[in-house]
């Protein structure tokens, strides 16, 4: 069946995607972009150039460069958002015979409507020349607030691109259909949509099948334009303070501070600092000058402050005029490339009392529902089987009270895994098995889920028995768990349902909480380490002297005794470098010592008993692999 | 007997009823199979895909050094440029420059030649006496490319 394209048609930039293999994906055009310029230029040779191509020879050709086509398409010559604008613009526009407007782009006048048509020609070639396929049917995203005008005017654009427009959908419902939170029962999603040039809220109101939209607002010319050039004001006036040279009237500087201003911004998304370096700015009769600041996210933030104020404000205008209180909104949705900014972020979650859903990329996600809706009408998306994820992770306490993960979160079930592990001590006759969901590495941190005996091990030293754990979840989300000693057959199991009953609010908290905590973490789990290896290197040790402590020179012997003692009385103890320091010590002794008895064995030239230095150096091994902490070994609690 | 034949017939019928979710069940089980093996072939290229670009990117991020580097080279005074001392630093952006060509990365030609926006970015226009327009008069800032794909236009001056 053929592809159905969904398009984000936007201001400043435009985006596509479809379905493949019932997923959505974004194409990218003929330069490799995920997004296109929506500019259309035409050259003074006559040739057409529409994107990244029309955008680089702007500025020698201003008055045939044709950009901003969504804020005059549909609308009324007379419409005092077009007499505003208007003043803004490089190219000329008139009233049409019917009112309407038209731009002029070389000698001809074309209706705004076939500049877009040219943006979306352009897009379908290059989705054509991407996909392999010809391509014929698209769903186009225009603004919820757009008029019957407006929306009939993007359907023209797309039908003379050459498209059978299947619909033109909202983009805010776009968005919510990419965060499949058109399913509800019923709700209302605030979209706060923060882009290039422009910033539009829009409220939704989801019940069965259908998505209503109950209010907008926003901001037409407001938008992350505006936060670098606060910052570019920013630097121009830092460095007047500190050199006394003004560079607002040196175009090449300007061109560099532009750059720099663009890149600090999107460093602080996500650094708290970041530098502006820019060396040979300019120069004066001493000589060279360069620039070099620092801008912190805190002061980035104050300076962008006034424009995320407005934002609020006009989120709070909009919930008034729906008579909503931002307690009865369910789900909050961000869209476009400047909500990055986690001040942004910040603003909207504190005044919404929500967390924002923000996983999909801001820039895409306007495209990605396009392509859902047309996957929808298509009949692709609904035949796409459903399976679901683990929201956290699952796994088994290991010794040291360490979460050892058998299916770490985010995994398609159904799926199943398995491990093998050992015991802990000499003889343990049963192991424990502790079923546990969550992300923190230590036990106590995580949710139990279960727990069981397997018991009837014989009788072995430890490291020995191989017990193998097997986690299974079955389609319906319910974990069986079981535990089987390889040595005798027998094994025991436990049936968890509703492992995957977690709600997302706490799922995403534990998530949280397991980041936040993730340094402490792994301090604690390094301690525990750090003991496990003690412990195992005494156990050797003293298993080494006690089975072949005749062949070792007194003294080494000693020495190992003395070493034992000494990192047992620092073992159980929170310094992990003493731990660390003190195991090696003895490491390096009992090394010797096995050195002499390799040494005295092979001296007496006896076949006798090679198994004593055999299983020293098998010890040996062990003793290494336990720093992978891959033979986790368990508690016996019996 | 009758009553025995419909038994019969009953369960024939709810065999090839099962014969048919069996088809169906299984025909699945292989599309589902395929599928992964074709996302799997996807996925590879998908990732070879990522590590050029990632390497592209690599690239992209480093050249605004070398970009700086050569705003310094301008800046040198003219009493200056065969102080050994500078011809040492200027010895380090050979280094550089070769790093790139070694990669294939390529230096896209600019200085009066045509204006053109497949290699060229226009960020301002010059009143220039005697020159046709559209020609490139100043390259504030170097292009490159890698093979034919633009990895970055250079930024020009453009005579009006």
């Amino acid at each position: 069946m053929a592809k159905i394209l969904g398009i984000d048609l936007g201001t400043t930039f435009s985006a596509m995607a479809v379905i493949e293999n019932g997923e959505p994906k974004i194409i990218e055009n003929r330069e490799g972009a995920r997004t296109t310029p929506s500019v259309v230029a035409l050259t003074k040779k006559g040739e057409r150039l529409v994107g990244v191509l029309a955008r680089r020879q702007q500025i020698t050709n201003p008055q045939n460069t044709i950009f901003s086509t969504k804020r005059l398409i549909g609308r009324r010559f007379s419409d005092a958002q077009i007499q505003k604008d208007k003043k803004l613009l490089p190219y000329e526009i008139r009233e049409s015979k019917d009112g309407g407007v038209e731009v002029k782009m070389g000698d001809k006048w074309h209706r705004p409507a076939e500049i877009s048509a040219m943006i979306l020609q352009k897009l379908k070639q290059d989705a054509e020349q991407k996909l392999g396929e010809k391509i014929t049917d698209a769903v186009i995203t225009c603004p919820a607030y757009f008029d019957d005008s407006q929306r009939k005017a993007t359907k023209v654009a797309g039908e003379i691109a050459g498209f059978n427009v299947k619909r033109v959908i909202n983009e805010p419902t776009a968005a919510a259909l990419a965060y499949s939170l058109t399913k509800a029962k019923s709700r209302q999603i605030v979209v706060y949509d923060f882009g290039g040039g422009t910033f539009d809220i829009s409220i939704l109101d989801v019940s069965k099948e259908t998505v209503k939209v109950i209010g907008t607002g926003g901001d037409t010319h407001l938008g992350g334009d505006d936060f670098d050039q606060k910052v570019m004001n920013w630097i121009i006036s830092e460095y007047k303070k500190e050199q006394g040279i003004d560079l607002s009237k040196d175009q090449l500087a300007l061109q560099r501070i532009k750059e720099a201003a663009e890149k600090a911004k999107i460093e602080l998304s996500t650094t708290l600092e970041t530098e502006i370096n820019l060396p040979f700015v300019t120069s004066d009769s001493s000589g060279p000058k360069h620039l070099y600041l620092k801008l912190t996210r805190a002061q980035f933030e104050n300076l962008v402050k006034e424009y995320i104020d407005k934002s609020i404000e006009l989120v709070k205008k909009t919930l008034k005029e729906t008579k909503l209180e931002p307690k009865d909104i369910e789900e909050v949705i961000l869209v476009g490339g400047q909500t990055r900014t986690p001040a942004i972020q910040e603003a909207v979650k504190n005044f919404l009392g929500k967390e924002p859903n923000k996983s999909i990329n801001p820039d895409e996600v306007v495209a990605i529902g396009a392509a859902i809706q047309a996957g929808i009408m298509g009949g692709e998306a609904k035949e796409v089987l459903l399976l679901d994820v683990t929201p956290l992770s699952l796994g088994i306490e290991t010794l040291g009270g360490v979460n050892t993960i058998l299916i770490p979160k985010n995994t398609t079930v159904p799926t199943s895994k398995k491990q093998i592990f050992s015991t802990a001590t000499d003889n343990q006759p049963s192991v424990e098995i502790h079923v546990l969901q969550g992300e923190r590495p230590m036990v106590a941190d995580n949710k139990t889920l279960g727990r069981f005996m397997l018991d009837g091990i014989p009788p072995a030293p430890r490291g020995i028995p191989q017990i193998e754990v097997a986690f299974d979840i079955d389609t319906n989300g319910i974990l069986n768990v079981s535990a089987l000693d390889k040595a005798t057959n027998k094994s025991q199991s436990i049936r968890i349902e509703a492992s995957c009953e977690i709600s997302k609010e706490e799922a995403e908290k534990m998530k949280k909480e397991a980041e936040a905590h993730t340094q402490e973490d792994k301090k604690k789990k390094e301690l525990i380490e750090a003991r496990n290896i003690a412990d195992n290197l005494i156990y050797t040790s003293e298993k080494t002297l006690r089975e072949a402590g005749d062949k070792i020179d007194q003294n080494t012997k000693k020495e190992v005794e003395g070493k034992v003692e000494e990192l047992k009385k620092v073992k159980d103890g929170d310094n992990i470098e003493e731990i660390k320091s003190k195991t090696s010590d003895l490491s390096q002794v009992i090394q010797k010592a096995g050195a002499e008895l390799y040494k005295t064995t092979q001296g007496a030239q006896k076949k006798e008993e090679p198994s004593s230095s055999a299983e020293a150096s098998e010890d040996k091994k062990k003793e290494d692999k336990g720093k992978d902490a891959e033979e986790g070994k368990y508690h016996d609690k019996s | 007997m009758e009553k025995k034949k419909s038994g019969k017939s009953k369960i024939k019928e709810e065999l090839e009823e099962c014969q048919k979710i069996k088809e169906e069940y299984l025909a699945n089980w292989k599309r589902e199979r395929a599928d992964f093996l074709n996302y799997k072939k996807g996925e590879t290229e998908r990732m070879e895909e990522f590590l050029k670009y990632v390497n592209v990117n690599l690239i992209l991020k480093i050249l605004p050094i070398l970009d700086n580097i050569y705003i310094a080279e301008k800046k040198i005074p003219e009493e200056l440029k065969n102080n050994q001392w500078i011809e040492g630093f200027l010895k380090i952006k050979n280094q550089f420059e070769d790093f790139l060509k070694e990669r294939g990365i390529e230096e896209i030609k600019s200085l009066g030649k045509k204006f053109d926006p497949n290699f060229h970015e226009a960020v301002e226009t010059a009143e220039t006496k005697g020159k046709e327009s559209g020609i490139i008069v100043d390259e504030i800032k170097k292009g490159y490319k890698i093979k034919d794909k633009v990895l970055r236009p250079a930024r020009v001056r453009v005579s009006k």
